[in-house]
């Protein structure tokens, strides 16, 4: 969190912190990354998948993005959009971005400060996903929580015993974060 | 009279003279003192002494009176004031002094009057124009004209020491008369009671030395009115033109004139020249008239005071055995008048005169150089106004050869050959010079009376021909050695004071002369390099006077600066286009490359060129056009400008070299002259190869070639990692490498070929060329970056030829129909089908399939076939598959191409068209399967959004292609000009007749052998299509990525910082500057997909 934080607070002009994240992830081996990256992106603008969407962030590091997730209808999150960050390391697609959610949001595998239960995030993290797979399961992962291993555990229960209320939390909780 | 002030006077003066003048050893010399006086001997008159003079004016008496011969020639530049200076007679006269006194007193009168000068006598012209009757009636003017001269002296007073030229000039004409007779045995008389008087009349104290006196009346003379005069030619004669003399005006504005004569000098040779064009003939004969009155005017002024001269040599002469150091001293004196009076008069010329003469002797010289004068050119045709070296026997020349040499004979005579004649003499040489050179060779490339210069020379015996002068440069040293040596060492011979000197214009002076006009014609061609490169290679000699030339690094240097500016200026501009500019950068190639084999010229203009022609984007395709082209097409491009050439020839030739590359040639529509080029190095390489393997077996390796006899050093203004190039002009290789990075080299080479793959239909081509530049493309970077050029011409030539061969003949010989080469791509690798045509269709049926991966730009445009060709689309499909399993056919079916024939009324039409056409006309087929019923009565007619309903096909496509048919006469609008309905033109009337039935059938039509031919129409439809559409997707993928950058990165940006994440985001590059972004934004902010808010830009929230 502290760290999705700094550069939240450093993208919208500051300079000085612009160049020293840019620094440190230049310095590090993050060429072939960096190259993934920007074909990641090309993919996702040519053939863009529905509901999600993702872009660098705007202080032109490649390896901090931001991106958004419409929440799936016929889910509490129908209607609500989510802003998340995503870290790439710079060995990247080797190891898992680290994946947060800026929008506050009321889910059973997601915790107060965004931070985000998900197997493929984690130890299943493969080189074969991408940004675009990464974004889908969160989309279905809104829908289909994975409750047995819950961060939030009030959320997991409500899940089932009583949607409405679950449906209201979710919209006290949600609260639209203006960057910049 | 003061004595005491008078003594004081006359003891200083004593001194001044005494301490300078050391040879009077009469007296002791006395302390030195300065010799101011005398440091200004060079000044004109009256003006160093001027104060001392005004103060001894009152104690003089009317004469001089010290004899001090053998000074008073050096110091007579002073001027009379200081003669007049001379002191009083001493006090302590007696009684025989004065009888002596007077007794020389009246010798002085009779000799004086003698030789007195009459101070008019030259206002007269007249006088002056009969020479040999001045001389006797020297005498008799002066009384004639008395009064007039007495009312001149009146005027004249002011001059200080004018009393005494009054009173003898009075006296002279009591004294003088008509004929020597009786007048020259008293003037021998006194004369010699004169020079003898200290000895004879030793109380006469008062003596004087009569060639002083002499020599200060003609100065006095020569100021008061000779100056006057000349002034006065060269007023009335340019007085009437205009004010350009008026300011001549006599001996006051002399020292200034001078300085501003040279000042003046540039302008005023441009004021001359225009006047001259105004004036034409007059111009010169005006010139002549004022020098020629100047020169008689000196002339009769000359004779005046060397009368005098003359008269006391004699004088002297007949005492020579009585006085003979007198004598001796006056033949001195004699000289040095002379000599000073020629000074005094060169120092003294008006400027106009000077003006004059130089105009005279220009026209002259140029004359006898063989340049024509400017008024000449005027009159006579364009062809003959160009200087060139006179005949021997020109009468005209020989005329005036002999008028310049008399002229300057006579300006030598009266002292107008010093040295301000000479830099006039050298200043209109050095301009003719220029002028030579620039009139004579100026966009003019062989020598005018030299054989024209063999255009065959080889690049290979190149040294051979360094060491041969060019034909210019052999003509301008012929023309030095021969007239403009030959007219300066006789102007200079004239003027030479003694012939036994040295020789006025040795072979060194020749040899600078030549060097000299060398170093202009190096200049001219410089500043004419850029119309050299564009008249390659008709310009070839003017490159052999460049080499010659061209030998230093400064001047090298020059050459490039001055052509890189010219670049700029004449060529690197957007009204060039940029096939113009690649035409001129191969001329530019060729031109340096044989002006300098070792390429630093080139590399050194280049650079400017290169980062220009980077701006271009289709540089690389006009440049890969020509490579590309054929030969008939090369051979129609050099039939085009031969015709061209002939037409420039027969129109004036003469057109200046205007600030455009016009001179090009016709507007070739591509470098067709690349192709020419391509095979024949392709060709001579073999040559070169064969014919070298021989001699040099590694001849591989440049540098160690040790049999290489014409090997030179690097040139000194190599730069430090200069390479030596390989010896040939290598045109196409210099331009591969110059027209940017590899990366878009091979992309748009593929593209190109792509094209022109598709675009030919005959089976039988082989597609030569394209192998052939593929191949050079190889060398340059490789076989790895060109493999996907590589499967394309395969997948052509081979792939898809096999294919439709195993396909055809499985389903039979195709003989009939139209083809349609439907392009076919499959998503892995390329295999072919070919679908054979059912015969009862008549129609031939060919794919070509095209690995989808190694082909650029493949869009597809989605409409619907005809079912005729869909069907066998399928059937092609199925064989296809049963041939190579596990692939797919994805048909793209907007290319290809079809024939069609279609039968109407009253003609059938065959056309070559694309299958978006033969669709759209098919479509005007009745719906009943092509079989239309001939007692339909009606017209087939169709609305656009009729068709495109039927065939799904994009509008605009739809309408192109009924434009098509329209242009072809097939279809015809019906219902004015706004109506988007057309129906079939079944006969060719205007009218359209309901009644008329007919069978339009648009039938698959029998195929011929013939080759076809690319129809270029369709093939530039064609290729906007694809264009358009592939930038449209490119403008569909910016916009989604602005979408998520505004979504995910930033709600709002601006434009800038879009722009700069743009480019460093999307891995092809981002080619849009920030306006066209800006115009793309602008667009969508119009579609209210987005809005402006404080600069920066977002998305509209829905």
């Amino acid at each position: 969190m502290s760290f999705a934080e700094d550069s939240h607070s450093a993208a919208p002009g500051g300079v000085q912190a612009n160049k020293l994240s840019g620094a440190r992830k230049n310095a590090e081996p993050g060429q072939n990354a960096a190259k993934r990256l920007q074909t990641e992106l090309m993919q996702l603008m040519t053939s863009p998948a529905p509901g999600v969407s993702a872009f660098p962030s705007a202080d032109g590091n490649l390896l901090s993005w931001r991106a958004t997730i419409e929440g799936p209808d016929d889910t509490p999150y129908s209607g609500l959009t989510f802003k998340l960050s995503f870290e790439f390391p710079s060995n990247y697609p080797y190891a898992p971005p680290t994946v947060l959610f800026r929008t506050p949001i009321y889910h059973p595998n997601v915790d107060f400060s965004g931070r985000i239960c998900l197997d493929i995030l984690k130890d299943k993290w493969t080189a074969a996903y991408n940004i675009q797979t990464v974004l889908l399961s969160l989309q279905s992962l809104l829908g289909e929580p994975n409750n047995a291993s819950p961060l939030n555990g009030e959320a997991a229960e409500l899940w089932d015993k009583d949607p409405a209320l679950f449906k209201t939390k979710v919209m006290d909780r949600h609260k639209d974060v203006e960057d910049d | 009279m003061p004595a005491a002030v008078a003594s004081q006077w006359r003891d200083r003066q004593r001194q001044v003279f005494q301490s300078v003048f050391q040879t009077d050893i009469a007296q002791p010399t006395p302390q030195p003192t300065s010799s101011i006086l005398f440091s200004a001997t060079g000044q004109p008159f009256d003006r160093p002494a001027a104060s001392l003079a005004d103060k001894q004016q009152s104690t003089q008496s009317s004469r001089g009176y010290r004899s001090r011969g053998q000074h008073a020639f050096q110091s007579k530049t002073l001027g009379p004031s200081l003669h007049t200076a001379s002191p009083p007679p001493l006090p302590s006269a007696a009684a025989t002094i004065s009888d002596d006194q007077a007794a020389y007193d009246r010798a002085w009168d009779i000799v004086t009057a003698h030789i007195a000068l009459p101070s008019s006598a030259t206002a007269d012209d007249a006088f002056g124009s009969t020479p040999t009757a001045t001389v006797t009636t020297t005498g008799t003017l002066a009384p004639e004209l008395q009064p007039q001269q007495q009312q001149q002296q009146m005027t004249s007073r002011r001059r200080r020491g004018q009393d005494r030229d009054a009173t003898t000039s009075v006296s002279a004409s009591t004294f003088s008369s008509p004929g020597s007779g009786p007048g020259s045995s008293e003037f021998y008389e006194a004369f010699s009671l004169l020079v003898n008087a200290r000895a004879l009349l030793p109380h006469a104290t008062r003596t004087d030395d009569v060639l002083t006196w002499h020599v200060r009346r003609v100065h006095a003379h020569f100021a008061q009115h000779v100056i006057p005069l000349l002034a006065g030619c060269v007023d009335e004669a340019g007085g009437g033109g205009d004010g350009e003399f008026g300011d001549s005006g006599g001996s006051d504005g002399k020292e200034e004139g001078q300085q501003e004569d040279q000042a003046d000098a540039q302008a005023d040779r441009h004021r001359r020249t225009a006047r001259q064009e105004r004036g034409k003939g007059n111009y010169y004969e005006k010139h002549m008239v004022i020098v020629m009155t100047s020169i008689r005017t000196l002339e009769a002024a000359l004779r005046l005071y060397f009368f005098g001269m003359d008269q006391l040599l004699s004088g002297f002469a007949r005492l020579a055995d009585v006085a003979p150091e007198a004598a001796r001293e006056a033949h001195l004196a004699n000289a040095r008048f002379r000599r000073d009076l020629h000074a005094l008069i060169s120092a003294s010329v008006p400027r106009g005169l000077m003006r004059s003469v130089k105009a005279v002797l220009e026209r002259l010289a140029s004359t006898i150089l063989g340049i024509p004068s400017r008024d000449e050119v005027h009159l006579g045709s364009e062809q003959a106004a160009r200087p060139a070296a006179p005949g021997p026997d020109d009468l005209k020349v020989q005329a005036a050869r002999e008028r310049l040499i008399e002229l300057v004979q006579q300006l030598h005579n009266v002292g107008l050959t010093s040295e301000r004649f000479q830099v006039l003499f050298a200043e209109v040489m050095d301009f003719l010079m220029s002028e030579f050179v620039v009139g004579a060779y100026a966009s003019l490339w062989t020598a005018p009376d030299a054989p024209p210069f063999s255009t065959s020379m080889d690049t290979s015996s190149r040294s051979a021909a360094q060491s041969v002068a060019s034909p210019c440069i052999a003509s301008l040293n012929d023309w030095v050695e021969n007239h403009f040596a030959r007219l300066s060492f006789e102007v200079l011979a004239c003027i030479a004071n003694s012939p036994q000197g040295p020789l006025p214009v040795t072979l060194a002076d020749l040899k600078t002369y030549q060097s000299l006009a060398l170093g202009r014609l190096a200049a001219l061609r410089i500043r004419e390099l850029f119309d050299i490169v564009l008249a390659w290679p008709e310009s070839r000699p003017a490159l052999e006077d460049l080499r010659a030339t061209i030998t230093t690094a400064a001047r090298r240097k020059q050459l490039t600066d001055s052509f890189s500016r010219d670049l700029q200026t004449r060529l690197l501009h957007p009204g060039c286009s940029t096939l113009e500019i690649l035409q001129t950068y191969i001329s530019i190639i060729r031109t340096l490359y044989a002006l300098d084999p070792s390429k630093v010229l080139l590399s050194r203009v280049e650079p400017g060129l290169r980062l220009y022609l980077c701006q271009r984007e289709d540089a690389v395709r006009i440049f890969l056009a020509g490579l590309l082209a054929s030969s008939d097409e090369v051979r129609a491009a050099e039939k085009a400008k031969e015709a061209w050439k002939r037409q420039a020839d027969t129109t004036s030739s003469h057109a200046t070299a205007a600030s455009t590359v016009s001179r090009l040639g016709p507007r070739a529509t591509n470098l067709a002259q690349l192709g020419l080029l391509l095979n024949k190095s392709v060709s001579t390489q073999g040559q070169s190869r064969s014919s070298r393997a021989a001699p040099a077996p590694s001849s591989d390796d440049a540098d160690l070639d040790w049999s290489d006899l014409s090997w030179m050093p690097d040139p000194i203004d190599a730069g430090a990692n200069y390479k030596r190039p390989r010896r040939s002009e290598d045109v196409v290789g210099t331009l591969i490498s110059a027209l940017g990075s590899e990366d878009v080299f091979i992309k748009e080479f593929a593209s190109v070929v792509a094209e022109r793959l598709l675009a030919l239909v005959d089976p039988a081509q082989r597609f030569e060329q394209e192998l052939r530049v593929l191949e050079l493309l190889k060398r340059h970077f490789g076989e790895a970056s060109l493999q996907a050029c590589d499967v394309m011409i395969r997948d052509v030539l081979d792939d898809s030829r096999k294919v439709n061969a195993v396909i055809s003949g499985r389903g039979g010989a195709a003989t009939a129909a139209a083809r349609r080469g439907g392009r076919v791509s499959t998503t892995k690798t390329t295999t072919t089908t070919t679908a054979a045509g059912g015969e009862e269709d008549g129609m031939e049926y060919r794919a070509r399939i095209l690995s989808r991966l190694f082909w650029p730009g493949l869009e597809r445009e989605h409409f619907l076939l005809p079912a005729v060709v869909v069907e066998q689309q399928q059937k092609y499909e199925a064989g296809y598959e049963g041939l190579k399993s596990r692939r797919k056919l994805t048909w793209l079916n907007q290319m290809g191409q079809a024939r069609v024939e279609i039968e109407l009324q009253d003609r059938t039409v065959t056309v070559d068209c694309s299958p978006v056409e033969a669709t759209i006309v098919y479509a005007f087929q009745t719906a009943d399967d092509g079989n239309l019923d001939e007692d339909v009565g009606a017209v087939v007619q169709k609305s656009v959004e009729e068709l495109y309903e039927q065939l799904q096909m994009d509008e605009d496509l739809i309408t192109a292609a009924l434009q098509f048919w329209v242009g072809k006469g097939v279809l015809r609008r019906i219902g004015g000009a706004n109506s988007s309905t057309y129906a079939v033109a079944e006969t060719l009337d205007e009218e359209p007749d309901p009644t008329v039935t007919a069978a339009t059938t648009i039938e698959p039509s029998a195929a011929d052998d013939q080759p076809m031919e690319e129809e270029p129409a369709v093939a530039t439809v064609g290729t906007n299509q694809s264009m358009s559409a592939k930038e449209r997707e490119r403008r569909e993928i910016y916009w989604r990525y602005i979408q998520g950058m505004l979504t995910n990165a930033s709600a709002s940006m601006p434009l800038a910082q879009m722009a700069m994440m743009m480019k460093m985001l999307i891995s092809d590059g981002f080619p849009w500057s920030n306006e066209e972004l800006q115009d793309f934004l602008g667009e969508k902010v119009a579609e209210g997909l987005m809005e402006v808010v404080g600069g920066k830009y977002r998305l509209v929230k829905k």
